[in-house]
C-alpha cells in the first residue's frame, strides 16, 4: 500500500533534492550516451508488474528524451516490497520501507560510466518523512497509532551514518486530543517546516479527523530540531498529505504550501475548504494572509494531489480526477503561483486512468524548460517530457519490464 | 498387518473348535524356512480338503495334532512365496514330521517391501499420487512432522529458524493454505500455534500420508493442491511410548503416548508432549551499532532472544468393539506455547523483547462403526471446537542488535507495532463420511466438513477500539460425493464430485453523516457454490508394478481475511473467487527383489497443474491500502522420483530428487493490454530442484540377542533459487544451495523396547538458508532415550 505514496514522493523530492544537489553539477563526468547533450545522470527504478511483492530494479541513464531502457536481464535488484530514493551531496540513497521494521539503507555513488555503484549500507529505522537538511538527510518515523513520539534521525551523507536523533511528542504538538502526523519536512534557511495532517490515530479511522478545516506547520531549529511554534491557517485544509510533500521553497525563499483538501472522518470527506495554495513569506513564520491560490477554483473543481516545484513560481500539479474529489486517476497541470494561473497539460495518453497507471519521481531539464515525468500505461511505461512554457507533453524514453515508479537525478 | 492377524487369530479359532471333534491319531509338525535358511513365520500349513490346518510360530514351527490317518495333500503357503504341496500317507500313531523350504516368488512379489517404505497396502494400493511415510521407523529420531514431511518428493518445508519457527510447507509448489492438513482425516485448518506441524513429534504419528495434487473424498476439504494426512497410533492395545531427547542450544523435548483398552472395551489414550529450545544457534551476521547505525560486518554470534516452548496434552476416553460402535471417544486437547521473536523478514531486523503466544482448548469427539445396520455400511463422524486463543506481545520501546545492546526510549512505543492483541477464532468443524459397499466391486462415500469460523479480538491498549470489532463469521461447508469401481484385484478407478459452498457475514464500520464518534455499520454478505471433481484410476501391470494416473479440478475457498479485511492495512474484498487448479498426476511404483534379499523399489511420477486466480495482494482503488484479489496464474510442470534398496534386514539406502518447473501463466496483468514481460518466467522464490538421500545399517543381536545398533546418515539437497523473477536485473540476490548432512545412531534393546539415540544435525556447520537472509540452525547434537512397550 506504501508504494503510491513513495511514487508521489519522489515527485516531490526530486524537486527538493534537485535544489539540493545542484552545486555539484560542476564535477561531472561526461556521459557515455551518444547524442545525449546533457551531463545529468538519472536512476530510473522500475517495479516489475505481478504479485509477488518485488521491489525495484534500477537503471541509470543520461537520456530521457528517446530511446528504449528494460530491466530483462538488467538492473541493480532492491530488497523488499517497498523503496525509496533520494539524493543528497552527490549520493543515491536506496531506503527500505518495512513496516516497523528496521531495514538497511544502501548507498551508492556513480562510477566514471555513470553506473551506480554501491559504497555503503548502514541501518535505518523505517520513516515516512525524509528530506535533505544540510549535510544531512533527515528522516522522522511518525506513529499513527499507539506511541505518542515521532522519531527523527539524523543521517550525514557523507559517512551514511545516523548523526543525532530524537523524539517529539506529536499529541501535545496537536494540543487538540488527536496526534499530529508530519507530511513531510523541508528545509527553510536555518529551520524545518514540517506541515501535518491531525489524526485521530485509532483503528479503524487512523487518519480520520474532526479538524478538517485547518493547516498546521511545525517550525523545529535545524540541526537541533527543537519545536519553535506551530502556526495554523484556517482557509484552506492540511498541507501535503501522508507520504507527501506539500511545501516548496522558490527563488526567493518564499515557501509555498499547497492542500488537497482531502480531510476526511469515518471515510467520508468533510472539509469544507478548497484545495489551495498558501504562502509563508520568507524569513516569517506565520501565513502570508494576503495570499491565497484557490485551485480547486481554478481548475474547475479538481483537487491538487501533489506537486513539484519547476522554478520561478510554477508548479507541476498532480491533479485528482474526480472532481470535487481526493480520489481518480490523475492529471497533470501546470499552475503559476504568482500570477495565479493554471492550465492542463496536454499531450500525455488518456490511459493514465488505469489503475495500474503511476507516476513518479521526476526531474526538471537542466535547461528548467522542461520537466521529466514517468507515466505507465495500459501499454507500457514512458519517460515524458513536459514543456513548462507550453504545458505539452512528448513521449520519450521507453521503460520496459516492468512500470516506472521513481526517476532520480543523482547528478 | 493388523487385518491379516486379525483373519490368522480368526482362522486359528476355527480350527481348533474343528480340531475338538477330532479322534486323536496323528500328530504332524515341522519348521518351515525359505530357500536362503530363514525361518517363516506366519506360513499356512494345513491338509488339504480338511480342516486342519495352523500357522507357523516365530520360529517358522508348526504342529497339526489329532489327524486321522490317510493320505493327504500338504500344503504350504506364504505371501510372496511359492506355495508347496506334499502328498503324504499318515499312519496311526506316527508323528510325521516335515520341513519344507519356500522358493520366493521373484517376479510377482506384491508384499516385499524396502525398508522405509510404509508396509499399508490399503495406501499404497490407492489409485491416488500418495506417498506415505512410515513414522514408526523414525521414532527413535527428535524429528518433528513438518521435518520428516521434508524428506518426500514433491515437499519442500521452509523455516525461517530453529525450533518452533515459522514454516512454509510447499508440495508441488503449492504452499500455505493451498495445502490442507489433517489429523486422523480431521481438517487440522485452525488448531492454532499450539499444536502444529513444526511442534508435534513423530512419535504421534504411526504414518503420514502425502497427497500430491488430488484429494480423496474422505478427506473432505478445500485443498488447492494436496493434503497431507497424519495417522496417529491405530492400535487398539494397551502400550507405553515415552521418550526424552536433550541436544544442542538448550533443547528439550518430551513425549508420552500410552493407551489402555479394557477387556470390556473401554478405552482410553493419552498422548502428551514438549518442546523447549533457547534456539541460541550461532549464526553470522552484520551487527548495526545501536547509536549511528554503521554495519560491524560478518560477525559470529548466538541468537538471543528466540526461546520457544510448547506443551500439549491430547486425552480420549471411549469404548471400543461395541456394537453401536467399533470406537467412541470424547477427548480434549489442551496446549499452550510461547515463541520470542528474533528478528523481521531479515536477519538485520532483530528484537529483544517482542513475543506471541497462544494455547488450545479443543474438546473432540469420534465415532466409527462398521456395518452399521446393514453390512457394508460404514460411518465415520468426528467433532471439534476450538476455544484457544492466540496473542501478539509488543510493548517494550527499545531497538536492539545483535551484540544484545538497546536502547531504550520514553514513552508507549514498541519494536515493531504497539500490540496486546488477542483473539480467538472460534473455530468448530464437524466431519461425516459414510461408505456404502454394494458389492465387492461397486462402493460409494459420501463425505461431508462443516467448518465454522468466528474471530474475536481485543486489545486492552486500545479499549477505544472495542466497538470497531465486529463480528467476522464464515461457515464453510464440502461435502463429497464418491464412487469406487474394483473392477478386479488388479485395476480400480474412484470418481468424485466435491461441492464447495461458503457464507461470510461482516460488517463494516463507517459514518453516516460525517460527524465525530458517529459510528454505524454495514453488513456485507455474500456465499458461494463451486463444483470440483475428480477421477483417479489404478492398474497393476504385474502384482509389484503399479501404474496410476488422477486428475482433480480443485478449489481452495477465501480465507476470512481475504474476504472481509483485517481493520488495519488489509481491505476486503467480498468479490473474492476461489482459487482453481487443474491438476494432473501420473505415475509409476515397482517393487521387486532378488533372492528376497536384495530388494528395491522405484516410484516416478510426472505432475502438472494449472492454476488460475491465486489470491494474491494489490493496491486498491485509491492505493492506501492493500486488497486481495485473484491475480496471479501458475503451471508447474513437475517430476519427482524415488528409488530404494535394501539388502536383508542389514542395510538400506534411498533418494529421491524433485524437479519442478513453475512458470508464471499470467499473459496480461490487469490494466495492461501488453503482454506482460514475465509471462512464463520461473516463479521466484521458490526451491525448483531439490532431493533427498538416506542410508542405513543395521547390526542386529549386537551386544545381546534382540539388540540392535543403527548407523543412519541423511543428505538434504536444495538448489539455488533466485528471491525475485529470474529474467529481470543483472545484479541479483538470491538463496544460496543448501547441502546438510545429518547423522545418527540407535541403540535399541530388548527388541525395541529401551532405545538409546544419538543424533548431529547439520554436521559440516553449513550454513544453511530457506529464506533468503534467514539463517538456520548450526550443527546441533542431540540424545534420545525411548522406551516402548505393548501389549
Amino acid at each position: 500500500m506504501k508504494k503510491s505514496y513513495l511514487k508521489w514522493f519522489f515527485v516531490v523530492g526530486m524537486g527538493v533534492a534537485l535544489g539540493a544537489c545542484s552545486d555539484d553539477d560542476n564535477n561531472t563526468t561526461p556521459t557515455p550516451d551518444p547524442g545525449t547533450g546533457t551531463q545529468s545522470r538519472y536512476v530510473v527504478a522500475s517495479a516489475p508488474i505481478g504479485s509477488q511483492g518485488v521491489a525495484d530494479y534500477l537503471l541509470t541513464t543520461g537520456d530521457l528524451s528517446q530511446g528504449t531502457i528494460s530491466t530483462v536481464g538488467q538492473g541493480i535488484e532492491q530488497d523488499g516490497s517497498y523503496r525509496y530514493y533520494l539524493t543528497h551531496k552527490g549520493k543515491f540513497f536506496s531506503l527500505l520501507y518495512g513496516q516497523g521494521n528496521p531495514g538497511a539503507v544502501t548507498t551508492y555513488a556513480l562510477d566514471e560510466k555513470g553506473a551506480l555503484v554501491k559504497t555503503s549500507d548502514f541501518q535505518s529505522e523505517t520513516v515516512q518523512v525524509f528530506a535533505p537538511a544540510g549535510d544531512d538527510i533527515l528522516t522522522i518515523k511518525v506513529p499513527r497509532s499507539g506511541n505518542e513520539s515521532a522519531s527523527w534521525f539524523r543521517i550525514n551523507a557523507d559517512q551514511s551514518k545516523i548523526v543525532g536523533e530524537g523524539q517529539v511528542n506529536i499529541v501535545k504538538l496537536a494540543g487538540n486530543g488527536e496526534r499530529a502526523h508530519f507530511t513531510w519536512a523541508t528545509q527553510v534557511g536555518d529551520k524545518i517546516f514540517a506541515p501535518y495532517m491531525s489524526i485521530k490515530g485509532a483503528a479503524p479511522d487512523v487518519f480520520g479527523t474532526v479538524n478538517p478545516d485547518s493547516s498546521w506547520v511545525a517550525v523545529f531549529s535545524y540541526p537541533g530540531m527543537t519545536l519553535e511554534k506551530v502556526i495554523k491557517d484556517n482557509r484552506t485544509s492540511y498541507i501535503g498529505s501522508y507520504f507527501n510533500n506539500g511545501l516548496s521553497v522558490d527563488e526567493n525563499g518564499d515557501v509555498y504550501g499547497f492542500s488537497p483538501a482531502a480531510a476526511t472522518n469515518s471515510g467520508v470527506a468533510t472539509t469544507t475548504k478548497p484545495s489551495a495554495f498558501v504562502r509563508i513569506k520568507k524569513g516569517t513564520t506565520e501565513f502570508d494572509k494576503t495570499y491565497f491560490f484557490n485551485v480547486q477554483e481554478k481548475s474547475g473543481g479538481y483537487k491538487i494531489a501533489n506537486q513539484t516545484y519547476l522554478g520561478s513560481g510554477k508548479f507541476l500539479l498532480y491533479m485528482y480526477g474526480d472532481m470535487g474529489k481526493a480520489s481518480g486517476a490523475k492529471k497533470l497541470a501546470i499552475a503559476d503561483a504568482y500570477n495565479q494561473t493554471f492550465v492542463w497539460v496536454t499531450g500525455t495518453p488518456d490511459a493514465i486512468a488505469s489503475s495500474s497507471a503511476s507516476y513518479n519521481n521526476n526531474t526538471v531539464s537542466d535547461d528548467k524548460k522542461s520537466v521529466f515525468v514517468g507515466i505507465n500505461t495500459e501499454a507500457g511505461s514512458w519517460v515524458y517530457t513536459l514543456d513548462i512554457a507550453t504545458a505539452t507533453a512528448k513521449q520519450g524514453l521507453k521503460v520496459e519490464g516492468g512500470a516506472i515508479t521513481a526517476i532520480v537525478k543523482v547528478k | 498387518m493388523q487385518i491379516s492377524k486379525i483373519l490368522h487369530t480368526g482362522l486359528l479359532c476355527a480350527f481348533s473348535f474343528v480340531a475338538v471333534a477330532q479322534q486323536a491319531d496323528v500328530t504332524v509338525s515341522g519348521q518351515v524356512r525359505t530357500e536362503d535358511g530363514e525361518t517363516l513365520p506366519g506360513a499356512s500349513v494345513s491338509l488339504k480338503g480338511t480342516a486342519h490346518g495352523t500357522f507357523t510360530n516365530a520360529d517358522g514351527r508348526y504342529t497339526i495334532e489329532h489327524v486321522k490317518p490317510g493320505a493327504y495333500k500338504l500344503l504350504v503357503a506364504f505371501m510372496g512365496y511359492q506355495a508347496q504341496a506334499k502328498d503324504v500317507n499318515l499312519k496311526a500313531g506316527e508323528h510325521f514330521k516335515h520341513n519344507p523350504k519356500l522358493v520366493s516368488e521373484t517376479r510377482e512379489l506384491e508384499s516385499v517391501s524396502v525398508i522405509g517404505r510404509t508396509e499399508t497396502k490399503e495406501i499404497n494400493r490407492q489409485a491416488y499420487n500418495v506417498t506415505a511415510i512410515d513414522a514408526k521407523k523414525l521414532q527413535n529420531s527428535t524429528l518433528d512432522l513438518s521435518h520428516a514431511l521434508d524428506r518426500v518428493s514433491g515437499v519442500r518445508v521452509r523455516e525461517s529458524g530453529g525450533v518452533g519457527s515459522n514454516m512454509n510447507f510447499s508440495l508441488n509448489g503449492f504452499t500455505g493454505r493451498q495445502v490442507k492438513f489433517f489429523l486422523d482425516g480431521v481438517p487440522m485448518d485452525n488448531f492454532g500455534s499450539s499444536f502444529q506441524l513444526n511442534n508435534i513429534p513423530i512419535n504421534l504419528a504411526e504414518r503420514v500420508e502425502v497427497y500430491k495434487g488430488v484429494v480423496p473424498i474422505w478427506l473432505g476439504s478445500d485443498a488447492l493442491g494436496g493434503a497431507v494426512n497424519i495417522v496417529t497410533n491405530t492400535r487398539q492395545n494397551s502400550y507405553l511410548d515415552a521418550s526424552y531427547s536433550y541436544g544442542s542450544f538448550n533443547t528439550h523435548r518430551t513425549t508420552i503416548n500410552a493407551g489402555y483398552t479394557g477387556k470390556n472395551g473401554f478405552t482410553a489414550q493419552l498422548n502428551a508432549f514438549q518442546n523447549y529450545s533457547d534456539n541460541n544457534y550461532w549464526i553470522t551476521v552484520d551487527v548495526a551499532d545501536v547509536n549511528t547505525g554503521e554495519y560491524f560486518r560478518n560477525q559470529r554470534l548466538r541468537r538471543f532472544h528466540d526461546t520457544y516452548h510448547n506443551e500439549t496434552v491430547i486425552a480420549n476416553v471411549g469404548v471400543v468393539g461395541k456394537k453401536f460402535a467399533d470406537k467412541l471417544l470424547v477427548g480434549i486437547t489442551l496446549g499452550k506455547n510461547k515463541a520470542e521473536i528474533q528478528t523481521g523478514a531479515r536477519m538485520v531486523s532483530v528484537f529483544g523483547q517482542w513475543h506471541r503466544k497462544g494455547n488450545i482448548v479443543m474438546p473432540s469427539l469420534k465415532y466409527s462403526k462398521k456395518d452399521l445396520f446393514v453390512k457394508g455400511l460404514n460411518v465415520n463422524i468426528s467433532a471439534n471446537y476450538n476455544l484457544g486463543q492466540e496473542q501478539n506481545v509488543d510493548t517494550v520501546y527499545r531497538r536492539y542488535n545483535w551484540f544484545q545492546q538497546f536502547k531504550q526510549y520514553e514513552g508507549k512505543g514498541s519494536e515493531r507495532e504497539r500490540s496486546l492483541y488477542k483473539f480467538r477464532n472460534n473455530n468448530g468443524l464437524a466431519t461425516a463420511n459414510v461408505t456404502y459397499q454394494i458389492d465387492p466391486k461397486h462402493s460409494i462415500t459420501i463425505n461431508n466438513v462443516f467448518n465454522t469460523f468466528n474471530r474475536k479480538g481485543e486489545d486492552e491498549l486500545f479499549p477505544e477500539s472495542a466497538k470497531y470489532e465486529q463480528p467476522r463469521v464464515n461457515r464453510k461447508n464440502v461435502l463429497g460425493l464418491g464412487y469406487k469401481f474394483d473392477y478386479n484385484e488388479r485395476w480400480n478407478t474412484s470418481l468424485f464430485l466435491k461441492h464447495f459452498s461458503q457464507n461470510n457475514k461482516f460488517s463494516v464500520s463507517y459514518n453516516p453523516t460525517g460527524n465525530w464518534g458517529d459510528e454505524a455499520f454495514m453488513v456485507q454478505k455474500n456465499s458461494f457454490e463451486k463444483l470440483g471433481y475428480g477421477i483417479a484410476s489404478t492398474y497393476f501391470v504385474f502384482k509389484n508394478f503399479q501404474l496410476k494416473g488422477s486428475f482433480e479440478k480443485s478449489y481452495r475457498l477465501p480465507e476470512t481475511d481475504e474476504l472481509f479485511g483485517d481493520l488495519l492495512n488489509l481491505e476486503g474484498n467480498i468479490e473474492l473467487d476461489p482459487e482453481t487448479s487443474y491438476n494432473y498426476n501420473l505415475g509409476f511404483s515397482y517393487n521387486g527383489a532378488i533372492h528376497r534379499a536384495h530388494r528395491f523399489s522405484i516410484d516416478a511420477n510426472v505432475l502438472y497443474r494449472n492454476a488460475q486466480g491465486f489470491i494474491r495482494p494489490r493496491l486498491n482503488a485509491n492505493q492506501t491500502k492493500q486488497v486481495m484479489d485473484n491475480l496471479a496464474d501458475v503451471t508447474n510442470f513437475g517430476i519427482d522420483g524415488e528409488v530404494r534398496y535394501s539388502y536383508r534386514q542389514l542395510f538400506t539406502a534411498g533418494a529421491n530428487l524433485t524437479y519442478q518447473n513453475l512458470r508464471n501463466n499470467t499473459r496480461f496483468e490487469e490494466g495492461y493490454t501488453t503482454e506482460s514481460p514475465l509471462y512464463r518466467d520461473r516463479i521466484p522464490n521458490m526451491p525448483f530442484l531439490f532431493g533427498n538421500a538416506d542410508a542405513a545399517v543395521f547390526f542386529k543381536d549386537l551386544g545381546k540377542k534382540g539388540n540392535t545398533l543403527t548407523l543412519g546418515y541423511n543428505l538434504l539437497y536444495v538448489h539455488a533459487y533466485y528471491l525475485y523473477w529470474p529474467s529481470l536485473g543483472s545484479d541479483k540476490l538470491d538463496i544460496p544451495e543448501q547441502l546438510s548432512h545429518d547423522v545418527n545412531v540407535v541403540y535399541a534393546m530388548a527388541g525395541g523396547k529401551y532405545n538409546v539415540s544419538l543424533e548431529c544435525k547439520n554436521l559440516l556447520d553449513a550454513k544453511l538458508f530457506d529464506n533468503f537472509s534467514l539463517q538456520k540452525p548450526s550443527r546441533g547434537f542431540y540424545v534420545k532415550l525411548r522406551y516402548f512397550i505393548s501389549k
